[in-house]
């Protein structure tokens, strides 16, 4: 029998292990000196572990009956579903991973100037370094360009002129022949008209006779 | 367990989402359980496969009123629960297996036999309220609050139903652990 201080309810918690940490410990210590607690702890030990004797049994046959149509979910979480798994998440998908590779290009780009400029050596460039040195690239970028700007309006103009020039020539040429063939033909009909003059008073005196 | 709580959590938020194949994962998680559960209840697999089947059912239908995902342990028992008393309550006038029977259904290899039947006939003794305690508490390993959940009643009174059900067991199951394991 437990004696008449001992808790039974407690320590039928303990055993079915219902009991907070302090008073688990508590009873813990009260069992180590009360062997009527003891036994009876024991026995309920004992009863526990003759009714695991018998196993659960396996399941017949396997439950699959949300395959049915009836159980379908609606047709807008299907719609959803059928967009989360179509190409449509993969473009979804890719569109991010390339906006997520353009960010992270963006913020590593002054890290990769920093490991190929052959001034840094091995040694960390300081921000001041790296803020110069990517001025004077720009500064060099930004000359680069209007040098090339420059030489292309130089270009431009060169071509223009010459080819002005070109027509220029072109129409005095075509006025020297044209004015060439006027001075011919004035000359060849000054001609005429002198043939004509001095052929004239012959036929007039012979026309009198 | 913890894993296996935090996968369960997921696959319920899954489920209610209407993922069909969480859900199906879900009861391939749980059958196992639910099955016996039940089985010990009834003692009939045929009746426990039903009832498994209408448990399952009702938790599908039912997930999105489940508040907390991790209590879906007690939860889907809760419907077991349920699903078992309407079974009780339609075949009530129907004589109960005997001892034996039972035992010779329930038998595991490599016990001896006499213990099997001596577990199963305590069992049996037990009223059916009683026996349920046991079963969440031995079998399933609920916590008392758990337990209460599935039961619906106090823990005060969960607690009552066991440790009458412990008192009756102890006397049937000391000296027969004895006998059987000799």
């Amino acid at each position: 029998m437990m004696e008449s201080g001992c808790d039974r309810e407690q320590l039928r918690d303990f055993a079915f292990d219902e009991l907070a940490v302090p008073a688990r410990a508590a009873m813990e210590r009260h069992l180590a000196g009360c062997e009527a607690c003891a036994a009876e702890l024991a026995q309920i030990q004992l009863t526990t572990a003759a009714l695991r004797v018998l196993p659960d049994r396996e399941i017949p046959q396997r439950i699959a009956f949300v395959s049915d149509k009836v159980f379908e979910p609606s047709r807008a979480v299907r719609l959803f579903s059928g967009f989360w798994n179509s190409g449509a998440r993969l473009a979804f998908v890719s569109a991010c991973v390339l906006a997520a590779a353009i960010v992270f290009s963006a913020y590593r780009r002054p890290a990769e100037i920093r490991s190929v400029s052959p001034s840094a050596g091995n040694a960390t460039l300081s921000r001041d370094e790296l803020s110069r040195e990517m001025d004077a690239r720009i500064n060099k970028a930004v000359s680069d360009a209007v040098a090339r700007v420059h030489e292309e309006d130089a270009r431009v103009m060169k071509a223009a002129l010459e080819s002005a020039n070109h027509k220029a020539e072109q129409q005095r040429r075509t006025l020297m022949v044209a004015m060439s063939e006027q001075m011919n033909m004035l000359q060849k009909r000054l001609g005429v008209f002198r043939e004509y003059a001095m052929a004239g008073p012959e036929r007039n005196s012979g026309s009198d006779q | 367990m913890i894993f296996r709580a935090v996968e369960d959590a997921d696959l319920i938020v899954r489920a209610r989402r209407g993922d069909v194949e969480a859900f199906n994962l879900l009861v391939s998680r749980w059958e196992k359980r639910v099955f016996n559960y039940l089985l010990r209840l009834t003692a009939s697999p045929d009746d426990s496969l039903d009832l498994s089947q209408d448990v399952f059912l009702k938790a599908y239908q039912n997930i999105r009123k489940l508040d907390d995902p991790a209590r879906f342990g007690p939860w889907l028992f809760r419907i077991a629960h349920n699903e078992a008393c309407s079974e009780f309550r339609k075949r009530r006038p129907e004589a109960h297996e005997d001892a034996a029977a039972l035992a010779d259904r329930e038998a595991a290899p490599g016990i001896a036999l006499d213990l099997s039947l001596a577990v199963t006939a305590a069992l049996d003794r037990l009223t059916s309220e009683q026996r349920e305690a046991v079963v969440l508490k031995v079998y399933q390993g609920f916590k008392f609050e758990e337990i209460s959940e599935i039961l619906g009643a106090p823990v005060s009174t969960v607690k009552s139903r066991l440790y009458t059900a412990l008192d009756l067991l102890k006397e049937e199951l000391a000296p027969a652990k004895t006998r059987g394991t000799k």
